[in-house]
């Protein structure tokens, strides 16, 4: 009887098979768990990049800065400890900056000749855009409709909210821009609302809407919400952790504060201001103000409103 | 002005001398070949001259020599007295290649006038030629379109065009008759003649040994490199015996 | 003198009767409607970020038509065998070679001009201002960077047997240039001898295409470079130029054709 010479290597052919088809069949399964499944987004943008459309976003968003500074913007290879926060959002009061070391001269002197000779080409001299720019043509002050600078870093900040509409600073960062510096308080409130749509209960954004209905449309009441709900969801979120987010609590709790006290609601005021004491650097300024507000409680008047929230709660 | 006329015609158009090419081996194992072998050759004015030998015989790098393409590795090349190195020697030479391929982007008319600005044929003189040549190879009626449109040998007498356009005094041909019909053959034969009775020298290579025999006044026999047989066709067949095919068979060992 | 223009007529005919320059210019400019149209908050002001993608696609389809153009000249006249029936023509080798750089050089330089023009146009669309001094450095900075780059492709295709191989390997090293050349003595700094020795040479013998690239200045409405300067970017550019095309000629004139 003759072996048929194919036939152990074709039996091997199938056994590999069958193997590489299990290993892979359990593989997917766990990696399904681990990853998650992408094919369930409905962002295009998202099933394509995958996790890489977040570093895209941080991309543009740095972008942003580097357009804030009229391409002067420190490489990889630079001395990036003055720009770990970008500069065009420290500015905004929206985000705590942790900048250090100079940001004038991240360049250093020349190293070499070609270096020297080089930087007559790029952009050498740091200037900010809402400053002049690099043209030193700065906007009147309080003149929000001759910001023309300043609109430049407004595409970047869209496409990195694109990308990546989780990223809460890009919505709060822009809307600055869009109502202090554009006078566009209209498209600041609709990206707003487009952030909180894709961040629920996203207590940074809650406080910006509201400062919009303070400063803008002359709404207390309804900056009062707002603000109100953005101190219980940051309650909700960021008190249990280790390191909460005191910027943003400091943010809200003051302008609630200030507002409580011009609408002449001086207890509900003073609760926010022993909650803004507490979490300040400077308490001492604090406590002056909530003496100068227990004064005006003096004598106690009939029928003001009981505290709507304690201390602490 | 005589004698330098009387000197002119005494100095021969081509003359080669002790001419020697090897290529180098380009792998390992492989070494180098010897393609033209201590190559005495001298062709004079108003000659027809027919290059013979078998394939690989070196009649293909001896034409790349005298037109510059190769350098010799011993030996020298002079053409009107002008060594072949110096683009000089070729102010006064046309030359038509064996394949004929020019830039399909151009037409016809646009490749002979960057052709006749390359020889410095001033613009008048040039355009006057350039329809001249169009009317003798029979491309007046396409000399707009571009080349990448025409036929192979509508391409060909673009190719002898081009060699004619500076009015040469020496046509050097690589296998001029190549793919051509009967008709094309006849016409290239037609050329041959008259440049010959207008007292211009033809150097050609060719395999079509009838041809050869009718039109050239001398033939060289090259094969492996050397040369075998020189001479007047007339003289070599009274010598040998023999036409010109039997005598090419003789030299090269096929008998 | 005039073998040289001769050659390089040609090369502009070439240019101009092939599709690659239409197919990439109209590209650009359609990228650039698309973007244009784009609203961003309704303001209809914002330019800078489309003046970065004009310019962008400006330098890729310029590098490109640099690139691929001078990458297939010679190689291409070998293969179609248009090369001899040249060369059998009073004509140096060298004169081909220098007329194949200036006929590239040239036919870029009107590429330039048209996409510098759209560019122009676009800006000031918006922009309601030409800042002709600072558009004249930029595309003429440009368009001399490219002379370095078509000298270097030139003598790439001698050394490099396939137009693609030669066109990859300079796109990779002008990208790699661009991108890394001004970097190249901080990243040396740092490391240990004979690395950073090895590494500052490489910084001081490679040709530094980025100060050619004064996109950023256009972009962000910087000042024009003093004249002086641009005059030396392009000496030391010239200067490498010069370095290439005799290299590639030396190879050339050595080079056996058959």
């Amino acid at each position: 009887m003759n072996a048929n010479p194919y036939r152990l290597p074709g039996l091997l052919l199938i056994a590999l098979f069958v193997l590489c088809f299990g290993l892979a069949a359990h593989l997917d399964l766990w990696f399904q768990a681990w990853q998650g499944n992408r094919s369930q987004s409905a962002n295009p943008m998202g099933v394509l990049l995958g996790d890489s459309r977040r570093m895209f976003a941080n991309h543009f968003f740095v972008k942003a800065d580097a357009y804030f500074h009229s391409g002067y913007y420190p490489s990889v290879f630079d001395n990036r400890e003055a720009f770990r926060t970008p500069h065009m959002a420290e500015d905004t009061g929206t985000v705590g900056g942790h900048n250090q070391g100079d940001e004038l001269g991240f360049l250093g002197p020349p190293r070499d000749w070609i270096d020297a000779f080089s930087r007559q080409f790029f952009p050498s001299i740091h200037t900010h855009l809402d400053e002049g720019g690099a043209r030193g043509k700065a906007a009147p002050s309080g003149d929000l409709g001759e910001s023309s600078g300043v609109r430049e870093i407004l595409p970047w900040l869209r496409l990195s909210a694109e990308l990546d509409p989780n990223s809460v600073q890009t919505y709060t960062v822009t809307a600055y821009w869009l109502r202090q510096r554009m006078g566009k308080v209209a498209e600041a409130e609709q990206f707003l609302r487009e952030g909180l749509r894709e961040n629920p209960g996203s207590y940074e954004i809650l406080y910006e809407l509201g400062r919009i209905f303070a400063e803008n449309h002359n709404d207390p009441a309804r900056a009062c919400n707002l603000w109100e709900l953005a101190l219980r969801n940051w309650q909700k979120l960021e008190s249990a952790k280790s390191d909460p987010d005191k910027f943003l609590l400091m943010q809200i709790v003051s302008h609630l504060a200030t507002l409580e006290e011009k609408q002449g609601n001086y207890r509900q005021a003073l609760v926010y201001m022993q909650l803004w004491k507490e979490h300040s650097p400077e308490p001492a300024r604090i406590q002056q103000r909530i003496e100068e507000l227990r004064q005006k409680l003096q004598p106690p008047s009939v029928g003001k409103a009981e505290p709507r929230l304690k201390a602490g709660t | 002005m005589k004698q330098t006329n009387l000197a002119e015609s005494a100095e021969p158009v081509i003359e080669i001398r002790d001419l020697c090419v090897t290529y180098r081996g380009r792998g390992r194992g492989q070494s180098d070949r010897l393609a033209v072998n201590n190559l005495k050759l001298t062709v004079q004015r108003g000659e027809v001259f027919g290059f013979l030998g078998p394939n690989g015989a070196g009649k293909t790098t001896t034409m790349n020599v005298l037109l510059g393409f190769v350098n010799s590795s011993s030996g020298e090349a002079f053409m009107f007295g002008a060594n072949v190195r110096e683009p000089i020697a070729r102010q006064r030479i046309g030359y038509l290649p064996e394949l004929t391929y020019y830039y399909k982007f151009l037409t016809a008319e646009e490749l002979l006038r960057f052709y006749a600005r390359i020889f410095g044929i001033p613009r008048p003189e040039a355009e006057r030629r350039i329809d001249a040549v169009l009317k003798l190879v029979e491309l007046e009626t396409v000399r707009k379109r571009p080349i990448k449109t025409y036929s192979k040998g509508m391409q060909q007498r673009v190719g002898l065009a081009q060699a004619l356009i500076n009015d040469p005094d020496l046509l050097v041909l690589d296998e001029p008759t190549s793919g051509l019909d009967p008709i094309g053959r006849m016409k290239v034969r037609e050329i041959i003649q008259r440049l010959k009775n207008e007292g211009k020298t033809v150097f050609f290579s060719s395999h079509e040994l009838g041809e050869v025999e009718t039109v050239c006044d001398r033939v060289a026999i090259l094969h492996q490199g050397q040369l075998k047989v020189e001479g007047r066709v007339a003289d070599l067949a009274r010598q040998h015996q023999c036409n010109l095919e039997q005598l090419f068979l003789k030299v090269i060992g096929y008998n | 003198m005039k073998n040289i223009l001769a050659v390089s007529g040609i090369v502009i005919k070439e240019l101009y009767r092939r599709k690659d320059f239409y197919v990439l210019f109209i590209l650009t400019v359609l990228l650039c409607l698309v973007m244009a149209s784009v609203n961003i908050f309704n303001d209809k002001n914002i330019i800078r970020y489309l003046k970065e993608i004009c310019l962008l696609l400006v330098w890729i389809a310029s590098l490109v038509i640099a690139i691929t153009t001078t990458a297939r000249q010679i190689p291409a006249e070998r293969e179609n065998r248009t090369l001899f029936p040249l060369l059998a023509k009073p004509l140096t080798r060298s004169q081909l070679l220098l007329g194949k750089f200036l006929g590239c050089w040239l036919a870029c330089g009107l590429a330039l001009l048209c996409f510098y023009l759209f560019f122009g146009l676009l800006a000031s669309s918006r922009e309601h201002y030409w800042p002709l001094v600072n558009y004249f450095q930029a595309a003429a900075l440009h368009w001399v960077m490219l002379g370095v780059v078509i000298a270097l492709t030139l003598f790439g295709s001698l050394v490099f047997t396939a137009p693609s191989s030669n066109a990859t390997i300079c796109f990779v090293v002008v990208g790699g240039i661009l991108l890394l050349g001004r970097h190249l003595n901080k990243v040396a700094l740092p490391l240990p001898e004979p690395r950073r020795s090895l590494l500052y040479s490489l910084y001081y013998a490679i040709p530094h295409f980025e100060l050619f690239d004064v996109r950023d200045l256009i972009i962000h409405n910087w000042p024009p470079i003093a004249w002086r300067v641009c005059g030396l970017a392009s000496l030391y550019a010239l200067a490498y130029t010069a370095v290439f095309l005799i290299a590639a000629c030396m190879i050339f004139r050595r080079r056996a054709l058959n």
